[in-house]
């Protein structure tokens, strides 16, 4: 065998690494198998044995190798092993499990190689086993680092998903969703909890739940036994890993697992602060368990351990942004308010604002104010707090002058806040705050500040109020200033009707005297500007116009002085006026406009015409036409004239134009009716009850009219306003007082009676009274188209026909269409006794 | 509501009635309310007349029921008329019995003694 051709000493010295080929072959660091095609085993080494464990005997031509596999690697056996032996004839590196004959895997790695005979066919298998023991155990090993780093990844990755959650929750609330979410996808928790601690309220308030129904979700006392309680006292995690654990430390804890089916609870405080344990605070803790036992490794509880730090802060930063919030709410709100309450100018309405807006975070509010004899009080909301306790604390709160607020256990819940304004105490405003927001002490600032500003609006108000009416009282002793009256030659109406929305006074004033007994002077006029200054200056003008007036200058003259006057008092600069004199001899009058809308004439024939004459600037203007003219118009005897002031006719929406013609329709209307009650009417469907200015009317009859034709509704009420227009007629024309007091009862029962019988059923009736005067007699004619029922001399009305019968001369009725009660009544010594 | 025509008053042991101003078919009924409110009890009625300026039939027929309601009751009343004016005008048109009317205050409070 040597191949220098030396001696053979093989047989006799073997060197160490010329192995016999036997021996090399049992016991190779290999394991050898020779199969059939079919894989039955004809050849196996000694290797191969001592790893399975299998007698030679046990394989050779009993087993194939296949048999030898796990039943996973059979089949792979079949699908990839087989196959591509048969293509490739070899395969390499197969990674395969041998099941030894103990059980035992063994994983290998496997070559094998097809000998083909002649022609192709497949002959023998020749397979090498390397052990692979190792390389697996350090593969799985691998595997497994890898998938706890997957898992750890897994975390990391919810981990962060939750804390870019928690940056972006801006309330307490959100920041709480955001916890519960986290220890499922983290840790496989199968539940979580979160309470928050509640500082002001000293609670741990329960919030959120993935799964309420398990444990034992509710609200607590921070102080109660509880466990979460307690850990959220300790402020450090708690991991509960068996029941038993439980059992030992929390009871509460150990039942509500058992309830629920957990195994192992964390209990994790929420903290804040630094590192340093003595600064941390615990605001909430998160609760979170498993079905099994978990031990959880010292890398979880790192990351719990950080997650409650990540949620400590991000509670953190939700109050401080929550607290931030609320206080621009409440500024807000506060801003609000005042505004609100300064859109209204009257204490009233003002208080009732008040009370309006406090009630967005109130169920119940009011308002007391020691104003006027009575006070006032305003409320709103439903079930009012006990009367007899409130009145106790609104008591306190006033004599203190400091605000007593609302206490978990005091019967009462309502907060009473002095409102003070200049060192007074004006009132109280006790309020019962939604319960969500009831005992938070974070609102007594808010509240106090309320107060402030509540109380200073409503003294505000309150001294408007005052000035309101001291300048109300003014105008008023000004306007009711003796207006002539009872004299036969003429008769006057005047009415004044505030601003509905009564802000404050206007300057409208109308004046009439007697300049000589036989000059009658008439003024309306109206000072620029409002409240006490206007009203003053109303008074200053109004008197300067009195002294001025003299028998000699008229109108033109007195506008002259007036412009004088006026470079004195500015205040008067700019005033409209209306002057006219009336010569009650000749019935002429002469007249003036100083920038003031025209009076409106209506003779007794013929439509009311606009006097237009005579027109020239406004008191004291500078850019104005100050050339002051007059104009004399003749007068005939029942003509009436109206002087009025602009609010009359001005309404926003409506050319003045269109003003002039509705007035002048509306007075050519009333031509019949009584002078009585004649402005006011007018006031009335021009502008109505709710207009934004001042009105201020004058109407003056002038001279009796030679005949009284007044037409009247069937009201009762109307028969005074008739009787006024009548008895003013009658002395106009010099009728004694018992004839006029005789006139005046058969006139208005006549009137009576065809109003209560003849318009018994119809409320739109007219009745018709037409009145002369002669030298002999005086003759009134009253005329209904009513219905009259039966006789009409029924037992009532007896005594009215009765009146009329005793009180005139003659009667007759006349019976047609309705009722005209013709009567007559004798003067002076025609007069039968 | 009724106050602008009526008010009250004591004198000595009478309900003194004052009613001033215009009384007629609009306000008759509404005066006659208020004062029978007060004169239900009374054990004696003044109603002063000298300040009204217009007396109609249906102020007749409400003194006319006050007065009726006090004599079947047998208590005093006098109506205070003055000598001359619109109420006392009407009352006498009316036939008011002489003996219910007084031309001052205080012999009508005299004559109520007798």
């Amino acid at each position: 065998m040597s191949e220098t051709g030396g001696p053979d000493v093989t047989n006799e010295l073997r060197l160490p690494w010329d192995d016999d080929p036997e021996d090399l072959y049992e016991h190779a660091p290999c394991g050898y198998l020779t199969t059939l095609p079919d894989g039955t085993i004809v050849r196996v080494n000694e290797t191969f044995l001592a790893w399975t464990g299998y007698t030679r005997a046990a394989l050779i031509g009993h087993r194939r190798f296949r048999d030898l596999l796990t039943a996973g690697d059979k089949i792979y056996h079949e699908t990839h092993y087989a196959p591509l032996l048969s293509m490739q004839s070899e395969v390499h590196e197969i990674a395969l499990e041998v099941v030894g004959a103990d059980g035992q895997r063994l994983p290998v790695l496997v070559n094998s190689v097809l000998e083909r005979g002649a022609g192709g066919t497949p002959r023998i298998i020749r397979t090498m086993v390397f052990n692979a023991a190792e390389r697996r155990s350090y593969e799985r090993e691998l595997l497994a680092a890898r998938r706890v780093a997957e898992a750890s990844e897994q975390r990391v990755r919810v981990l962060q998903r939750i804390v870019a959650d928690l940056a972006a929750a801006p309330t307490e609330a959100e920041v709480a969703e955001a916890v519960v979410r986290a220890p499922e996808p983290a840790f496989e928790a199968a539940s979580t909890s979160i309470y928050l601690v509640d500082v002001e309220r000293d609670q741990l308030i329960a919030v959120a739940s993935t799964d309420p129904t398990t444990g034992n979700w509710e609200d607590m006392p921070c102080s109660s036994d509880r466990a979460v309680a307690e850990v959220a006292r300790r402020g450090d995690l708690h991991v509960i890993g068996t029941v038993a654990e439980a059992e030992e430390h929390f009871p509460d804890l150990a039942e509500s697992m058992r309830r629920s089916g957990r195994n192992t609870v964390v209990l994790l405080p929420l903290t804040t602060g630094s590192g340093d344990e003595q600064a941390l605070t615990v605001l909430g803790v998160l609760a979170f368990s498993f079905r099994e036992e978990r031990s959880l490794s010292d890398g979880e509880l790192r990351v719990i351990r950080l997650l409650g730090q990540q949620a400590g802060q991000a509670l953190d930063r939700a109050r401080l942004y929550d607290d931030a919030r609320r206080r621009e709410e409440r500024a807000g709100f506060l801003a609000r308010m005042t505004r609100s309450l300064e859109e209204e100018h009257r204490l009233l309405q003002r208080a009732r604002r008040l009370v309006e807006r406090v009630m967005e975070f109130a169920d119940w509010a009011e308002v007391r104010l020691q104003v006027g004899p009575a006070g006032l009080l305003e409320h709103a909301g439903t079930q009012p707090p006990d009367p007899d306790l409130l009145a106790e604390r609104v008591a306190v709160a006033t004599r203190d002058a400091q605000p007593i607020y609302a206490a978990d256990d005091d019967g009462l819940a309502c907060t009473v806040l002095p409102l003070t304004a200049r060192g007074r105490v004006l009132g109280t405003l006790a309020l019962r705050m939604t319960p969500d927001r009831r005992f938070a002490a974070g609102e007594r600032l808010f509240l106090a500040d309320l107060a402030d500003r509540a109380g200073l609006a409503l003294e505000n108000a309150r001294l408007y109020e005052q000035e309101r009416a001291i300048a109300r009282t003014l105008q008023r002793s000004l306007l009711a200033a003796d207006v002539p009256g009872g004299d036969p030659r003429f008769v006057m109406e005047t009415y004044y009707q505030a601003a509905a929305q009564d802000l404050e006074v206007g300057g409208d004033w109308f004046d009439a005297f007697l300049i000589t007994p036989s000059k009658l002077a008439v003024v309306v006029g109206d000072v620029v500007g409002r409240g006490i200054d206007a009203a003053t200056t109303m008074g200053q003008l109004r008197s300067a116009i009195r002294a001025l007036a003299s028998a000699e200058h008229g109108p033109a003259r007195l506008l002259e002085q007036l412009d004088r006057f006026c470079e004195r008092v500015d205040s008067a600069r700019m005033a409209t006026v209306v002057y006219g004199e009336i010569d009650l001899l000749t019935s002429e009058l002469s007249y003036a406009c100083a920038g003031h809308l025209p009076p409106l004439l209506h003779e007794p024939a013929g439509s009311p015409q606009y006097l237009l004459q005579a027109r020239s600037a406004p008191i004291g203007s500078r850019a104005g036409d100050r050339r002051r003219t007059q104009h004399k118009v003749r007068l005939a005897a029942g003509s009436r004239l109206l002087l009025y002031t602009d609010g009359l006719v001005e309404r926003r929406g409506r050319p003045i134009d269109r003003g002039f013609e509705i007035l002048a329709r509306e007075y050519a209307r009333r031509r019949d009716a009584p002078l009585k009650g004649l402005t006011a009417g007018l006031a009335d469907t021009m502008v109505g009850r709710d207009h934004g200015d001042d009105v201020c009317l004058l109407c003056l009859t002038l001279g009796a009219e030679e005949r009284l034709e007044r037409s009247i509704g069937a009201d009762p009420l109307q028969i005074s306003l008739l009787r006024a227009d009548l008895r003013g007629w009658l002395v106009g024309h010099a009728v004694d007082t018992d004839c006029v007091n005789a006139v005046l009862l058969a006139c208005s029962e006549a009137v009576a009676n065809a109003i209560e019988h003849g318009y018994r059923d119809d409320p739109f009736g007219v009745v018709d009274v037409s009145a002369t005067v002669s030298a002999d007699a005086v003759e009134v004619r009253v005329t209904d188209r009513g219905s009259w029922r039966g006789p009409g001399a029924d037992f009532t009305r007896g005594r009215g026909l009765q009146l009329i019968e005793e009180s005139m001369d003659e009667v007759f009725f006349d019976r047609g269409e309705g009722t005209t009660v013709t009567m007559r009544r004798n003067r002076g010594e025609r007069r039968q006794p | 509501m009724t106050d602008q025509w009526v008010s009250f008053s004591r004198h000595g042991v009478a309900e003194l009635v004052h009613l001033k101003g215009e009384i007629d078919l609009a306000n008759a009924n509404d005066i006659g309310r208020a004062i029978v409110a007060r004169t239900t009890g009374a054990s004696a009625v003044l109603i002063d007349l000298t300040a009204v300026s217009f007396l109609d039939s249906a102020g007749v027929r409400l003194l006319d029921f006050i007065v009726g309601d006090l004599d079947d009751r047998g208590k005093p009343i006098k109506l205070v008329v003055g000598e001359r004016g619109a109420a006392r005008m009407t009352l006498q048109l009316c036939s008011f019995r002489t003996d219910l009317l007084a031309t001052d205050l205080d012999r009508a409070a005299a004559e109520l003694d007798r």
